[in-house]
């Protein structure tokens, strides 16, 4: 069953939550809306689940062809798994998700026999079948939200959507849980689409991460497609941790500081003002400069803790500060101190235009 | 996601519905039946007062306050609240601080007993001290004896009213000050404040409007108590007349004067209604801006 | 009581002393000094005297105005609390506040303004009794009398409860499938339930002792609108201390019994909360 939303825009007074949004989504997969806070990202889950409505205009909702615009949320059959699980607080977990069964008009409704197969084999799935007669109030974070998913399956939906459907629970029970849904959805394969603002979820999981800011679809695409050619500077930044080195492009060639860079991009002539964008591990670190291209820094922190080896490092032209990751094989062959000089060579960049309107410093995050 | 989903769908969205929300006319219908009701028993009688109190005109409704008998009777009735609201408030205030600030076995009957006044009849509450204090009472023959007056006198108004009162001020603190749990009275205590100076600089300022709120609802139930008093207070004009009383023995002589004086405790009951609203506003605004901080 | 070593504040002695002395000497002393004065007649005086037909007559009517009265406002009361939540209209905030009215208008000045309006040739008695219908001196000015002292409580109740119900439990039923009323019905009704319960415990209990807004417009017959109260209150017009005493003693039981349903219902609506 396919997703597809056509022209949604949506403003709450003078807010624009989306503006002019439309994105396709197959049947069968599973997709992350990804987006920092205000992007917009729930309000358009919440309009495919018909809990909020887009502006009126050419804005439309289908499911696999079919124009749901104007259908009513309990119309939709599209489950909905909620950041804080809205289970039942009144139900045990065998009525929770036999809820969905019992509402139905009297001519569709199953038999009391068939819910009772349908909610156990449910409870088998979510692995909690020995807690039927249990109360919301009486299950961890990481089982309400498994019930509050079987809840939305049991009524077999076209489409799973799920809001921040982890966010409330505490990382590790985060990590598992976020497995479980990768593994159950490859056994069930019912399209779903989730929300979330946490990068390394919408990695794992998703087969097709939309990036999501300020109202708009900023890219689409596999996993390492996003994470390895960002779009523009917001993607890269908000996919992984980041180092940024502002400059002057001219010709080809990255003027920042007294080193240039070769860079493959070209900008056109108009830009000058750009900014190097690289992650912290896509560097390498000598004891000697390597070339023409090697920056010069002085070591500021040394954290060893952990797998990879983390460095403060100061630049010593313009005195900017940024970090640099290394495994440990890397470091044991450099061995030096906070204080020390080290040569730093760029290994990927990538070159945007800087951003006027936000400035920023040389920073690393 | 900061974008606001507000529950109240207030203009319709493009012909759509929010699934929290009923169709425009389900929701008009239901006003308008809500607004019926609380016309016809709230705000009906309201307005009757002030029609029968001017149903003479306005010199008719001047004149009836131009009696020494009324004047008694007010000055009863604030002599009862002045006496009864200072009491009740100390024992909320004590009650209050032992049951949110420790723990003791038998602290949930305690509770509960200290709203046992509000489920008795006021006219029982009347009567328990007419059977402690009166003639034929328990006490009656010894304070015959030493020529002590409390039933049909002035102290038995006082203790009514101070019966009918009893939870107002302790039942708005105890929920509040157990919410705030203690741990800012622990950390003035570790900065070396004694026990008065943090309750005065701590438990008070965190208290103040619930304890505002308790004091004007306990004063304008002891302004108003009929029940009760009647039974104690023997009917004595001039004496033992509350206003609530007088104006039941005035409804039967001069209505006009009967709903002239009940003007006044209709007024104190609207001032208490904007009094608790304003308390309650104020509340809330603080709590928000502690949130925002 | 020795102190306990729970917390570290100080006063716990001089504040629970001073709360237990208080208790005693206003509320249990007194009341138990009625138990005591019953306690002079003997089982069958008792029992002969609570139910003589005067007295059943008033305990007839009595409960069943006061049931009729929370009946009525637990339906009204949640219509009225739904609307203030849920809705937006004019002048809300000044019908939020006077729903309180009950509670701050005197018994006696209600009771007063009630007749006037009620009694044959008042702003709604005139109409009703061109319908023939008699609204004062009959039980039902006695209904409407403890409707309006009952009114506050389902809706102060539920109101708070309300609120606090959270947006996405409805959406969940819908996005199940469920209609609108159905979320209603299975939905916000049960967890509406304890606190809608309370509300309507705590009316009846209030209309049970009513005396002040009843006795104006009940018309006071005995065997037809005589109330237990006013009836305890004409026993005590008579010196007949004994037979007040004891039909006191029936009518506290009552509220015992319905303070402890209240408490019951408060701890059964804490069942289902989620600990955060």
């Amino acid at each position: 069953m396919s997703v597809e939303v056509r022209n949604i825009t949506k403003t709450f007074g003078s807010f624009t939550a989306l503006n002019n949004v439309s994105l396709n989504v197959e049947s069968g997969e599973l997709i992350a809306l990804l987006g920092p806070s205000g992007s917009g990202k729930t309000t358009l889950l919440r309009i495919i689940a018909g809990l909020e409505f887009a502006d009126p205009g050419t804005a439309q909702v289908l499911f696999h062809g079919e124009d749901v615009t104007n259908l009513p949320a309990s119309q939709r059959r599209a489950g909905f798994a909620f950041q804080h699980y809205a289970l039942f607080r009144h139900l045990t977990v065998f009525e929770n998700i036999a809820f969905g069964l019992r509402v139905r008009p009297r001519a569709t409704r199953p038999s009391e026999e068939s819910i009772r197969e349908r909610v156990t084999e449910l409870l088998k799935l979510i692995q909690l079948d020995p807690l039927a007669n249990r109360f919301p109030s009486q299950l961890s974070g990481g089982q309400r939200q498994r019930v509050a998913l079987a809840r939305a399956l049991a009524v077999e939906p076209k489409v799973l959507l799920l809001d921040e459907p982890f966010g409330a629970l505490d990382a590790k029970v985060r990590k598992q849980l976020r497995r479980w849904l990768r593994k159950l959805h490859d056994d069930i394969h019912i399209t779903s689409i989730f929300v979330t603002h946490d990068q390394e979820e919408a990695l794992e999981v998703a087969d097709r991460v939309v990036v999501m800011n300020e109202g708009g679809i900023v890219q689409i695409g596999p996993p390492h497609e996003v994470y390895d050619r960002p779009a523009n500077a917001f993607v890269f930044n908000f996919l992984g941790n980041v180092n940024l080195f502002q400059g002057r492009m001219d010709d080809g060639l990255m003027k920042i500081g007294d080193t240039e860079l070769h860079v493959a991009e070209n900008l056109g002539t108009s830009v000058s003002d750009a900014t190097v964008y690289f992650r912290p591990h896509d560097v390498k670190v000598s004891t000697e400069p390597v070339g023409q291209e090697s920056i010069a820094a002085l070591i500021r922190h040394i954290n060893l803790a952990g797998p990879v080896v983390r460095i403060d490092l100061e630049r010593a032209d313009t005195g900017s500060r940024f970090e640099v990751e290394l495994n440990r094989e890397q470091w044991q062959g450099i061995d030096r101190r906070v204080g020390d000089r080290v040569f730093v060579d760029l290994q990927r960049v990538r070159v945007f235009p800087t951003d006027h309107k936000t400035p920023l410093e040389d920073f690393s995050i | 996601m900061s974008a606001p989903h507000s529950l109240i769908a207030t203009e319709r969205l493009g012909g759509h519905r929010r699934p929290t929300t009923e169709p425009p006319w389900v929701r008009r219908l239901l006003i308008g039946v809500a607004l019926a009701f609380l016309a016809i028993f709230l705000w009906v009688p309201l307005a009757a007062v002030f029609a029968q109190a001017f149903a003479k005109g306005a010199r008719a409704y001047f004149d009836s306050f131009n009696d020494p008998v009324t004047f008694a009777a007010v000055k009863l009735t604030l002599i009862a609240a002045g006496i009864a609201v200072p009491l009740n408030l100390v024992f909320g205030v004590a009650a209050a601080w032992a049951i949110s600030k420790f723990n003791f076995p038998g602290k949930s009957l305690l509770i509960t007993l200290i709203d046992l006044p509000f489920s008795v009849s006021p006219v029982i509450a009347g009567l328990i001290y007419v059977l402690l204090f009166g003639a034929q009472g328990l006490l009656g023959p010894w304070l015959i004896d030493h020529d002590i007056r409390i039933i049909f006198a002035v102290p038995g108004i006082v203790l009514a009213t101070t019966f009918v009162t009893f939870p107002f001020v302790a039942r708005e603190l105890i929920p509040l000050m157990q919410a705030q749990g203690r741990s800012e009275e622990e950390a003035a205590l570790s900065l070396g404040a004694s026990g008065w100076q943090t309750f005065w600089r701590v438990t008070v300022p965190n208290i103040k409007w619930g304890l505002l709120y308790g004091i004007i609802l306990c004063n304008a139930r002891a302004m108003g108590e009929f029940g009760a008093v009647s039974v104690v207070s023997g009917h004595i004009r001039g004496e033992t007349n509350t206003i609530p009383l007088h104006i039941e023995i005035l409804y039967s002589e001069n209505v006009v004067a009967a709903f002239a004086v009940a003007t006044l405790l209709t007024l104190l009951a609207l001032v208490t209604l904007c009094l608790k609203t304003w308390v309650e506003w104020r509340a809330a605004a603080e709590s928000q801006t502690a949130e925002a901080e | 009581m020795a102190q306990r070593k729970t917390s570290p504040l100080p006063g716990f002695r001089l504040t629970l002393g001073y709360t237990l002395l208080y208790l005693c000497l206003i509320v249990l002393l007194p009341l138990a000094a009625t138990f005591l004065k019953t306690a002079t007649l003997t089982w069958d005086q008792f029992w002969t005297t609570v139910t003589a037909p005067r007295v059943l007559a008033s305990y007839r009517l009595t409960f069943g105005t006061s049931l009729l009265a929370a009946m009525v406002n637990l339906v009204f009361g949640l219509l009225v609390a739904w609307v203030l939540v849920r809705y937006n209209f004019f002048g809300k905030k000044i019908v939020d506040a006077l729903v309180d009215l009950p509670f701050a208008l005197p018994t006696a000045v209600a009771g007063i303004a009630l007749t006037a309006i009620y009694a044959p040739n008042g702003w709604l008695g005139k109409p009703l009794a061109a319908l023939g219908i008699k609204a004062a001196f009959t039980p039902l000015g006695i209904f409407i009398a403890l409707t309006f002292i009952g009114l506050p409580f389902v809706v102060r109740t539920v109101q708070p409860v309300l609120e606090d119900l959270d947006a996405e439990v409805e959406e969940a039923a819908a996005s199940l499938g469920a209609t609108r009323f159905q979320t209603f019905r299975y939905v916000i009704i049960p967890m509406l339930l304890p606190s809608l319960l309370t509300g309507f415990s705590l009316s009846f209990a209030r209309a049970l002792g009513e005396y002040g807004s009843v006795v104006f417009i009940a018309g006071n017959q005995p065997m037809k609108t005589e109330i237990t109260a006013l009836l305890i209150i004409t026993k005590l017009d008579q010196y007949n201390y004994a037979e007040a005493t004891a039909i006191a003693v029936v009518m506290l039981v009552f509220s015992f019994v319905m303070l402890l349903t209240v408490n019951l219902l408060q701890w059964w609506g804490s069942r289902f909360q989620q600990p955060h």
